[in-house]
């Protein structure tokens, strides 16, 4: 019987997967009877694999759950760890924290100091935290304070524990598209798009990125061949859901039933998604998308496929009132970043 | 303005060499590849010029030591002394078109059989070369260093037609001369060509690509010529394949034959597909040219429609690559319909082996799914069995969406005798989602860990009242847990409680397990995800079974004192049972309990030896 496997058993079989929800439960089956068993040092490298699987396929809560724990498990006995790999995902929870809207700003910044402190207490650059404030600001909407960040980081020099050069270019390009700087963005882009830059993620968030860049200067024939890459590049992985945003945002103006299309296949991702932020823009552009596949001849009688998991219970049918659905959603969550900011850019790239 | 002098960057061919061995080919073995490529592009030249031309290739080992040279030579279209001069020009001018054609793997016949030729000097610290172009002309020598210095010359005499190249062998490089080695090599970069391949040495020779099979034209007669064809892929494939999907796109110019692996394989696993591009092997890693989740088969692909990369190691990922592979695609799913109409026991035999991978083609197209959804394995209550037998139960299909929650009451659903299907595997989830949607008449739903409750059988209302007082007790004992006490009657009938969590309160229980072992910043921040969640997090519910003659006894004879302590210890006894790892609060609970039961069992001792 599968169910009483061993902790090793059950390594061994989440190896064997790839990202996704299947090896998150196989890990977090092994981290549990670890725990339960008392194998703190299994427990502890269950978890290091949770953070990484659960950081990339759209689980940032289980990933800041394992992590929490290993933290206190290190700071008790550093010398039984390997600190890099610690302190380098420490980076991604760190990434992930302003998409909570129930964490403070105070707690975002005491979580970037104390991340600051354990990079320079370890002797890494200081870029790394430079380069994370630069981030938190664009998430807070607080350009200039982020602005300076930028100045600041691109003057200090990259290490071992920096982002990739790929990662870091896209979060840049993030930055000059939320100032709306559409030829900048673009400019920015260049290296990913002539593949010199790539990583694991990108050029596959960056594909999604610019294609409303692309729509606002008019270069939709590139951007209708960067949005069939993308898509490909994505298509059925819990990562994108933002990059799924984009794809229906763009769609909407250039294709509404090839969107209608990118809706039906992703909302299933979306629903049970953990990252409130990403889930909130994917509401908030399926709306539009509805609304305006409802205006289409074809959308006659079109009833809407929607995974068992979607709690609406309403006719599918009602375009209308379906994309209503969506927004109200969206709204809901903005209103909460909006006061976790402390102004109204959440809610403003949602209109 | 000052005078600006224009100057040239000096190439350094030594460098570039270095610079194509380490960066551009995999290994040095390529040499024998590019000049094979090299020979077949110059007879494909050479057959387009006088069509019904017949190419060979000879290949020629002497020499021993420091005399062990091969020799390659063709009788395709030979090079004219301008020719030579413009592919020298390709490679040592950093000219823009030069290096851009380069990069984008669009250079010219010439260009290319430069940049192959240069690949030699990885093995070879001189390469000479005759050749005689079919354009007339005078005969041609020329000599290369890998220095960059080289010398050209006018033969006296008249070669025919054709260019032969001669290398040197450097000491480190002898394995590759060696003939079984070239033999070998020979025959796997050129086992598809349709003329003779011969190796001369020692006085013998070998025609290495024996005849071209008939099926490389038209992938269909493969059907009619399986043990050839399963031969065929054992030698160039090195694996004992016992099934084939032939496979071909609309415009014919790209065909292949798709071998069903004859094990299972990890779905890490790298999908490596052998790829000739003109019948000439391009990769022996392609993995960009079948969809994703054909990772059951390896294929044999031959293709004149796609565009190599630089290295002519792989194919550029373009629009043509997307449409041959979506076709390829469609033709392997063609195949496996054909079985699932007329073959069901082959198609059986090969899910049996490839599971996930018909798993993974399922999720993505449910026609397919339709097509074989019987024959798909799963976990269930009722065993590891086929989704069709599952289906004939004629129940509603349970499942639960991740291992653990199928740990956690397969026990409970199996001494009900519900059908629970476990879910937590790879693919399984999305498939058992959509059965509803790809079979009408077949209903499927997703259950909770606590909704196996509803197969459990209700305490009449007058009998729960007389409970009342135990089940009030019982409530503000576990409040603390967040945990609630419901009676019900359940089997097996020796179990006295059963623990069950909803999803959010399992987070809730993950994140305060989480935040008591963290740091102080941590913890707070957990704290702030679980404040804001048990507002809305249901509680957690203990069963208490009514068939079970210890909770009788519990409930019939309620104690300010005692039961507290009965349905807190039978809550951590749940706790174990379920292997849920405990708080703090909870292990805290856990010895308390032991400490006084141990006492009052003690105490109960001496009273009794008191009274006697």
């Amino acid at each position: 019987m599968k169910t009483e496997m061993d902790f090793e058993d059950l390594m061994e079989e989440a190896y064997q997967l790839p990202n996704g929800p299947a090896k998150l439960g196989f890990l977090e089956e092994a981290a549990r009877v670890a725990d339960v068993n008392g194998m703190v040092e299994e427990a502890y490298e269950a978890r290091s694999e949770i953070v990484d699987v659960a950081t990339f396929c759209g689980y940032p809560m289980k990933a800041l759950i394992a992590f929490s724990w290993q933290l206190g498990k290190f700071d008790q006995q550093p010398e039984l760890y390997d600190e890099e790999t610690l302190l380098w995902s420490y980076k991604w929870i760190l990434g992930k924290m302003p998409d909570f809207p129930e964490i403070s700003r105070e707690k975002i910044m005491e979580l970037l100091e104390d991340f600051g402190a354990r990079f320079k207490s370890y002797g890494y650059s200081e870029r790394s935290y430079w380069y994370y404030r630069f981030r938190i600001f664009m998430d807070f909407g607080e350009l200039e304070e982020s602005g300076r960040s930028y100045d600041k980081f691109r003057t200090l020099d990259r290490d071992f524990m920096s982002d990739c050069e790929a990662c870091e270019q896209d979060e840049i390009m993030r930055y000059f598209m939320l100032k709306g700087d559409d030829e900048k963005v673009l400019e920015v882009a260049k290296p990913i798009l002539k593949g010199r830059m790539s990583c694991a993620e990108i050029p596959h968030l960056t594909l999604s990125e610019i294609l409303m860049p692309l729509y606002r200067l008019g270069r939709t024939e590139e951007a209708d061949k960067y949005q069939v890459k993308g898509y490909r590049l994505i298509k059925g992985e819990n990562d994108f859901v933002q990059s799924f945003s984009e794809q229906m945002e763009y769609l909407t103006h250039t294709n509404p039933a090839k969107g209608i299309d990118v809706l039906e296949e992703t909302l299933v991702l979306a629903t049970d998604h953990e990252d409130a932020y990403a889930k909130m823009l994917y509401y908030a552009k399926a709306a539009p998308l509805l609304r305006r596949w409802a205006e289409e001849k074809e959308s006659e009688g079109y009833r809407m496929r929607l995974p068992a998991s979607f709690p609406y219970e309403g006719d599918p049918g009602d375009l209308l009132k379906l994309a209503d659905y969506f927004v109200e959603h969206a709204q809901t969550v903005a209103a909460k970043f909006d006061q976790r900011n402390g102004n109204t850019h959440v809610s403003s790239l949602i209109q | 303005m000052t005078a600006s002098n224009e100057y040239r960057f000096q190439v350094n061919l030594s460098g570039m060499i270095q610079i194509l061995s380490n960066h551009l080919y995999s290994s040095p073995k390529v040499f024998l590849r590019e000049l094979m490529q090299n020979a077949t592009d110059a007879i494909t030249a050479r057959t387009e010029a006088e069509p019904g031309y017949q190419g060979k290739v000879r290949v020629e080992l002497t020499g021993t030591g420091e005399q062990l040279t091969m020799m390659v030579e063709d009788n395709g279209i030979g090079l004219t002394e301008a020719d030579i001069h413009e592919f020298l020009a390709m490679i040592g001018q950093s000219s823009k078109r030069g290096q851009q054609a380069l990069l984008d793997g669009e250079t010219s016949f010439i260009g290319r059989f430069g940049i192959g030729l240069l690949s030699c000097f990885m093995v070879s610290h001189e390469i000479v070369m005759l050749t005689q172009s079919a354009k007339g002309g005078p005969s041609m020598e020329w000599r290369g260093k890998p220095d960059g210095t080289y010398t050209i010359r006018q033969l006296d005499t008249q070669l025919s037609p054709g260019t032969k190249v001669y290398l040197r062998c450097t000491p480190d490089a002898a394995h590759y001369f060696e003939p079984e080695y070239v033999k070998e090599a020979l025959f796997y970069y050129g086992a598809l060509l349709p003329y003779p391949v011969t190796l001369y040495h020692d006085g013998a020779q070998d025609v290495v690509n024996s005849e071209t099979p008939i099926w490389l034209t038209d992938p269909a007669l493969a059907r009619s010529r399986r043990a050839e064809v399963l031969a065929f892929g054992e030698r160039l494939l090195g694996e004992q394949f016992q099934d084939f999907i032939p496979l071909t796109t609309a415009s014919g110019r790209t065909g292949g034959i798709a071998f069903v692996l004859p094990h299972a394989v990890n779905l890490n696993a790298k999908r490596s597909h052998r790829v000739y591009l003109k019948r000439m092997l391009i990769s022996e890693k392609a993995e960009n040219i079948l969809p994703e989740w054909a990772f059951f088969v390896k294929c044999l692909i031959w293709t004149d429609e796609l565009q190599p990369t630089a290295s002519r190691e792989h194919f550029y990922e373009n629009e043509k690559l997307e449409e041959v592979r979506s076709e390829l695609g469609d033709a392997l799913r063609k195949g496996l319909v054909d079985m699932a109409e007329g073959q069901t026991e082959r198609l059986q035999k090969l899910i049996r082996l490839h599971a996930l991978s018909m798993k993974a083609l399922a999720v993505q197209d449910q026609a397919f799914y339709a097509m074989i959804h019987r024959w798909l394995p799963f976990e269930s209550t009722r065993g590891h069995r086929e989704l069709g037998e599952l289906i004939d139960e004629g129940e509603t299909l349970y499942y639960t969406g991740s291992i653990d929650e199928y740990r956690q009451i397969h026990h409970v659903a199996s001494a009900q005798s519900m059908l629970v299907v476990n879910a937590g595997y790879i693919y399984d989830k999305e498939l058992m989602a959509k059965l509803p949607m790809v079979l009408h008449n077949v209903q499927s739903e997703q259950l909770e860990p606590d909704e196996v409750s509803m197969t459990f059988t209700d305490v009449p209302p007058a009998e729960r009242n007389q409970y009342y007082d135990a089940l009030r007790l019982a409530d503000s004992a576990l409040q603390r847990f967040r945990c609630r006490t419901e009676v019900k009657g359940f089997k097996p009938e020796e179990l006295p409680v059963l623990f069950t969590l909803s999803q959010e309160s399992s987070t809730l229980r993950a994140l305060e397990k989480a935040s008591e072992q963290s740091t102080d910043l941590f913890s707070s921040v957990l704290d702030s995800l679980s404040s804001n969640m048990s507002s809305s997090a249901g509680y957690s519910t203990l069963y208490l079974n009514v068939s079970n003659p210890i909770i009788q006894r519990v409930l019939t004879s309620p104690d300010n004192q005692m039961t507290p302590i009965a349905i807190e210890m039978l809550y951590v006894n749940a706790l174990m049972m379920g292997h849920y790892a405990m708080s703090k609060q909870e292990l805290e609970v856990l010895n308390q309990g032991i400490v006084r039961f141990i006492d009052w069992g003690l105490r109960a001792n001496t009273d009794r030896k008191g009274d006697a």
